[in-house]
């Protein structure tokens, strides 16, 4: 047996060549334990508790619950319902109706990050502070939810950030069972998590998380081509451009909705016919390929047509013609002011655009970036992916009743979304999809359907992006 | 109380069809069930019964319109094939026929009907939207729930890789041992993260015999890593992180879980007694004996420490590894082991080669009646959310592809030699649906 060093040299030299050159291209490993991630966002929350109703609902602030914190029931993307905290649940059919009382079975050898088990008391505390009007009972290792009105999308309302499962300590200190800990919290400017050790779904990859907050998206693409961030956000109109410079971003389906939101209903017939003069002149094609750059799709209807299937029934064309005529309906119409947020380039240069829309119709929207407007162009993120609940969390941003969820079929889902534009208390203007950039050393990554991160899964390779 | 609201999903079975008795009897069986089956696969696949949704949407569209002349048009806007879409369109057409609609111009037309086939992410969503002459729009939807669909595979070159389904879950697979076959699997094992399940086939289908429990105290650390061995004097062992199971010998069957740090085989079979006894085509006077090596697996993690018992030649460790294969030389078997950091270590007893071969994390070795006899089975990436597989050959000791890399459409979570040694098992995970299957990987020959 021949064995010298050189002809290991020659022979690994040449395996490395024609092999490199015929199999596949970047080549995949395991996963790998280890390292930093290093996170920026534009958000900057000062607070991390899942129930504080003050911190508005946005992307950020679901992603960075679910790596600290989870819920007794999980939805994934297409908003199918999981076993979370709880490995189980049922609703009785005994002496209350149907879908009023709820029990949930919960996951054994589950335990919070500062050692102590997860318990049905606990559990149950934490669900009182997220719902005060719930009449919730600890139950061995089970916890009874009693409602005063049936409701049969309990499960997925629980599935809800907002419905974390949070153990509150006396001096305000916050302990979760998620995959992360949280090891040094700068409210609203940093945020460093740590793996947990022993989570009960298997360590995170990761050893640390890293969260810059309150990064405008500028400075997080510039840090991205530093170096010094591993995944950033990315502004949906900013995504064509970051793409055409060589950075591959991934984005979600559309999962926000931005719509002109009146201040109060209806309340005259004419001033029905002004809204509809008002939804008929927004040339949404202009302004996606204008402001938002491609991004986005146009929207008639509240909920994006990928989590329905019957979006493109409501129509986001304008038309011009038929704005006039609904406007020459109502003989005097009054200027209407639009409001923006000052902080949100994207929503002044909407408000702007769409006053030039309305003017061709006869109409007068003044621009304003004061607090109180008849309408504002807003932003609602869709942070549930059933479709059921997002349309819920839509009309209590609205102030819309919430529909009805005795029904689980489509027709109905149309029917009630239906009912709530119906009201004219909103005009739905564009879906946005949520977008990210990663380093190349960040593995298994992907932005899910929903927007949602799974930095639990997520490993760190060489920076290079081959093995 | 009524019942859950989540229920795990049923195990479906798939078949399984190799015959280990006579190689060539092997490949012409492989090769002939392959072709045979796969066309029946796809047409099974193609062959979705939409007949209730649209009879559905047709009542419901003639409810609205009334019998007499409308203007049809349908239109795909779903992830459904061309052909699939032009299936349910020819439905839709028949079943309003019946219903007493007649198909006719625009201009001629008492009403429009546009039907949209539309979709959610769990179900197929059929609009139609009616306009009458009046001016009035009616919308009508029907929903259907998704169907799967079958993926296939080819190969060509002058060895094939068959990947031959055996089983699948939406629960994570980490190994799947073939403890009886006759032309197919009749009686197997299937490992998961909380349980070993034995299946036996009779009559064509598949029944749950027993679930053994694998009793664990700390939890699984992510990417769990599991292999079943069969057993010398009883049916199985389990070898899952920091925990070893031995399966009890009476009936009913149970399972003995111990935590434990003791070395995992990296040799197929427990049979023992050198390459002859592994690998029974193989005359053993001709190669050496395969020792029995085995590694350590970090209990925490992924992968095998790269200590070794008994060591391989000189080499008591190698550095951390994920998988390793071995090839018997003349005088001294050639291991390969697919290292944490990416490269492949070539370790002869005297020793350690690393290179860079972009192979994957997961290698096996098969002794086969093609080629040169051994081949190395190792996996690639083959794209986003999808790995391959390719054969090589060692002649020397660089590493020559035999055959074409094979897509296997899914990630490799697995890749495991089976006990006689000829074929792996390797375990995909969709990335779609997240379910696990389980396949017999073989090599075939092409000439």
């Amino acid at each position: 047996m021949k064995r010298f060093a050189w002809q290991w040299v020659v022979i690994s030299s040449l395996v490395t060549g024609v092999v490199a050159g015929t199999a596949a291209a970047g080549a995949e490993t395991r996963p790998q334990y280890g390292g930093t991630l290093r996170v920026a966002m534009h958000a900057a929350p000062a607070s991390l508790d899942p129930a504080d109703r003050t911190q508005a609902d946005s992307f950020a602030r679901r992603n960075l619950t679910f790596l600290i914190f989870e819920t007794l029931v999980t939805a994934d993307a297409g908003g199918r319902l999981h076993p979370g905290l709880a490995g189980s649940w049922q609703a009785s059919s005994g002496p209350t109706p149907e879908n009023q009382r709820w029990q949930f079975q919960l996951r054994r050898k589950v335990k919070f990050h500062d050692g102590t088990a997860l318990t049905a008391e606990v559990v149950a505390a934490a669900l009182r502070v997220a719902n005060p009007g719930w009449k919730i009972m600890p139950e061995s290792d089970s916890v009874v939810i009693e409602l005063e009105q049936s409701d049969p999308e309990l499960p997925a309302e629980l599935a809800l950030p907002r419905n974390a499962i949070v153990k509150r300590t006396a001096d305000g200190k916050l302990s979760g069972t998620g995959p992360f800990r949280i090891s040094d919290w700068q409210p609203g400017k940093k945020l460093v998590l740590a793996a947990a050790e022993d989570y009960w779904k298997g360590r995170p990859y990761l050893d640390a998380i890293e969260i810059e907050m309150g990064r405008s998206f500028h400075d997080q693409l510039m840090a991205l081509e530093l170096g010094r961030t591993d995944l950033v956000e990315v502004a949906a109109e900013q995504s064509h451009r970051v793409t055409m410079e060589g950075r591959p971003v991934a984005a979600s389906e559309p999962v926000e909705l931005i719509a002109l939101l009146f201040a109060h209903d209806a309340q005259t017939p004419a001033e029905k016919s002004l809204r509809s003069a008002l939804a008929l002149s927004v040339d949404r094609g202009s302004i996606r390929s204008v402001l938002l750059q491609g991004a986005g799709q146009p929207a008639g209807s509240i909920l994006p047509d990928w989590m329905t299937g019957y979006g493109f029934v409501f129509s986001a064309d304008a038309d011009l013609m038929r704005a006039r005529h609904e406007r020459e309906e109502v003989k005097i119409a009054p200027a209407w002011t639009i409001g923006y947020d000052p902080g949100d380039s994207i929503s002044h240069l909407l408000a702007e655009r769409i006053a030039l829309n309305a003017r061709d119709a006869g109409l007068t929207l003044q621009p304003t970036s004061a607090a109180t407007a008849d309408l504002r162009v807003t932003r609602i993120p869709l942070v549930a992916s059933d479709p059921w609940i997002a349309l819920g969390e839509v009309a209590a941003a609205a102030g819309l009743v919430r529909p009805a969820t005795d029904g689980r079929s489509v027709e109905e889902l149309y029917a009630a979304e239906q009912t709530m534009l119906t009201t004219q208390r909103m005009i739905p203007l564009f879906h946005l999809p949520a977008a990210y950039a990663a380093g190349a050393s960040l593995r298994d990554w992907k932005a899910s359907a929903d927007g949602g991160w799974d930095l639990a899964d997520v490993w760190l390779g060489p920076g290079n992006g081959m093995q | 109380m009524r019942a859950a609201v989540y229920n795990s999903i049923i195990p479906k079975v798939i078949l399984n069809t190799v015959k280990r008795s006579s190689r060539p009897v092997f490949c012409l069986r492989v090769a002939l069930c392959f072709f045979l089956l796969l066309p029946g696969l796809v047409m099974c696949s193609l062959a979705a019964d939409w007949s209730v949704p649209e009879q559905q949407l047709a009542r419901k569209i003639v409810a609205v319109t009334g019998p007499g002349a409308v203007a049809l048009t349908v239109e795909n806007r779903s992830s459904l094939s061309k052909r699939e879409s032009e299936i349910v369109s020819d439905g839709l057409h028949s079943v309003l026929e019946t219903l007493g609609l007649r198909f006719v111009k625009p201009e001629q037309a008492v009403a429009t009907v546009a039907i949209s086939l539309s979709e959610n992410p769990n179900a197929y969503v059929w609009v139609a939207e009616i306009r009458q002459g009046d001016g009035k729009v009616s919308i009508e939807m029907v929903s259907t729930p998704h169907v799967d669909g079958v993926v296939s595979a080819h190969d060509s070159l002058p060895l094939s890789i068959r990947k031959i389904p055996v089983w699948a879950q939406e629960e994570q697979i980490l190994d799947l041992l073939v403890l009886e076959e006759n032309t197919t699997p009749t009686h197997i094992a299937v490992l998961g993260a909380e349980d070993v399940s034995l299946y036996r086939s009779q009559g064509g289908k598949w029944q749950r015999e027993q679930a053994l429990a694998v009793a664990h105290a700390r939890p699984w650390p992510r990417d769990l890593r599991g292999r079943l061995i069969p057993g010398k004097d009883h049916l199985l062992d389990a070898y899952l992180p920091g925990l070893i199971c031995h399966s009890t010998n009476g009936t009913p069957l149970a399972l003995n879980c111990q935590e434990s740090d003791d070395p995992w085989p990296l040799v197929a079979g427990s049979a023992g007694g050198g390459v002859s006894a592994n690998f029974p085509g193989v005359v053993a006077s001709t190669l050496p004996a395969i020792p029995q090596v085995g590694s350590f697996f970090a209990s925490a993690r992924n992968f095998f420490t790269g200590a070794l018992a008994p060591g391989v030649g000189k080499f008591a460790t190698v550095p951390k590894f994920y998988s390793a294969a071995f090839l018997p030389r003349g005088k001294y078997v050639l291991w390969l082991f697919a290292a944490v950091d990416g490269q492949i270590h070539m370790v002869d007893g005297v020793s350690d080669q690393p290179a860079r071969l972009n192979w994957g994390s997961d290698v096996v070795s098969l002794r086969t009646a093609c080629g040169a006899g051994w081949q190395v089975l190792a996996t690639s990436s083959g794209g986003p959310g999808s790995d391959s597989m390719r054969a090589y050959e060692f002649p020397d000791r660089d590493a020559v592809p035999v055959s074409q890399a094979l897509d296997v459409g899914a990630r490799v979570t697995a890749l495991w030699t089976e006990a006689k040694g000829d074929t792996a098992i390797a375990v995909t995970r969709s990335g779609e649906t997240g379910s696990y299957e389980a396949f017999r990987m073989a090599v075939g020959c092409n000439q």
